[in-house]
């Protein structure tokens, strides 16, 4: 065998086992890992809605999704179609979460919102993803920053420096947060309240 | 005894971080935490001990010409393996290392173990040269992030020593803080090397 051929057949030989390895290692994670992602927004949804003891899950326009393939539909779920509704013990309608998403300072920030089912005002937050800067934004996070959002309602303006106060050192964080609130809320509360 | 050798090389003498100051971009950007830094340690470690002792075993098949490529795909698979695994069964972990772990293909440590070690040496000592690296590797990063998160945020391996909303030395876990500390360890390293070379002599 001359040797660019060599070079060819085993540099090809390396990827292809490469290749067969990883497909069967994917194979049998990717299950797990989306069964991990779905389960921890659903424990979320327990901590944005106080009392809740079941979730529901409704789907904002089911007829749009319109795929059949089982992967592809959780995907296009977790693009925020779903709206999670939280029930007591004795199946009353506590109120209803669902994901917002804005650009942060380092990349996407994802927010859970709960919404109280009798006032329709904001119950609590819960950032459920982000990348912002360790020390500096990502006190988004925290208990106080996110207590600031209790009590608005779609009539509120929630934005940074008007009823939501910034965190100092953080203003883009802050703004993206407030932005994925209120852009999810009014879109999310028209078609909850629109829809029943 | 050689094995002994290969293995305590990466511990101190050539260990990867103060020594060799290699891999420094996951070194200063995940040493947040203790937690962090040793898992970040312990991925690395892995993949460098099976990369090693598989490039050793395909040393005479792999022609030279073409052993970087070949190099970089063992290394990369095995990095895949990692980050998959841990994404499964480790969710909040994978959460926090996520972006830096398929970094870990081009950590320099990996590759220039396969081509100055394990393209040389026999598969059983490629294997422990990757231990002793890789362990060199974690304990390093463990003490960086264990000193990062102490003066940072007040806690060590997440069990917090300070009160609620009492400050800490913020820049500690920013980026200057990673220098710093990292400045600070090899100066302190150089000179425990020095007083042990003194008594030698």
């Amino acid at each position: 065998m001359n040797e660019s051929l060599r070079m060819v057949v085993v540099l090809a030989v390396i990827a292809m086992v490469s290749a067969g390895i990883l497909s069967m290692v994917y194979g049998t994670t990717s299950v797990i890992i989306e069964e991990n992602q779905a389960r921890a927004l659903e424990s979320s949804v327990f901590e944005v809605l106080p009392g809740t003891t079941r979730v529901e899950i409704l789907r904002r326009n089911p007829d749009e999704l319109g795929v059949d393939d089982p992967r592809e539909m959780r995907e296009e779920e977790q693009k925020t179609t779903l709206i999670y509704q939280g029930l007591d013990d004795q199946d009353r309608i506590l109120g209803y979460a669902f994901v917002g998403e804005a650009n942060g300072y380092g990349g996407v920030i994802r927010v859970l919102v709960g919404v109280a089912e009798d006032t329709d005002a904001i119950l609590s937050i819960k950032v459920l993803s982000h990348t912002e800067t360790p020390g500096l934004g990502d006190r988004i996070e925290g208990e106080d920053f996110r207590g600031r959002f209790v009590g608005k309602t779609t009539a509120d303006p929630i934005k940074v420096a008007q009823d939501i106060d910034g965190l100092s050192g953080a203003t883009v964080s802050s703004t993206a947060v407030a932005d994925a609130v209120r852009e999810s809320f009014i879109e999310v509360s028209a078609l909850y309240r629109g829809g029943e | 005894m050689v094995l002994w050798k290969d293995f305590v090389r990466g511990l101190w003498d050539e260990n990867p971080t103060f020594r060799l100051v290699i891999g420094l971009c996951p070194t200063l950007a995940v040493t947040t935490s203790a937690v962090n830094g040793l898992s970040m340690g312990l991925a690395t470690a892995f993949v460098l001990i099976c990369s090693s002792a598989l490039i050793s075993i395909l040393k005479r098949i792999i022609p030279d010409k073409v052993r970087i490529p070949a190099y970089i795909i063992v290394i990369a698979t095995f990095v895949t393996i990692v980050d998959l695994v841990m994404h499964a069964y480790m969710p909040d972990l994978h959460s926090v290392l996520g972006l830096f772990i398929p970094l870990i293909v081009v950590n320099c440590i990996v590759l220039g173990r396969a081509e100055a070690f394990a393209s040389k040496n026999s598969v059983m000592r490629s294997a422990v040269d990757g231990l002793g690296m890789g362990l060199g590797f974690t304990w390093a990063l463990t003490l960086l992030g264990a000193i990062r998160e102490l003066l940072g945020s007040g806690s060590l391996f997440g069990y917090s020593f300070v009160a609620d909303g009492a400050s800490t030395l913020g820049i500690m876990t920013l980026p200057p803080g990673g220098f710093i500390t990292l400045g600070i360890l090899m100066a302190v390293m150089n000179m425990i090397s020095d007083r042990l070379k003194k008594k030698a002599s």
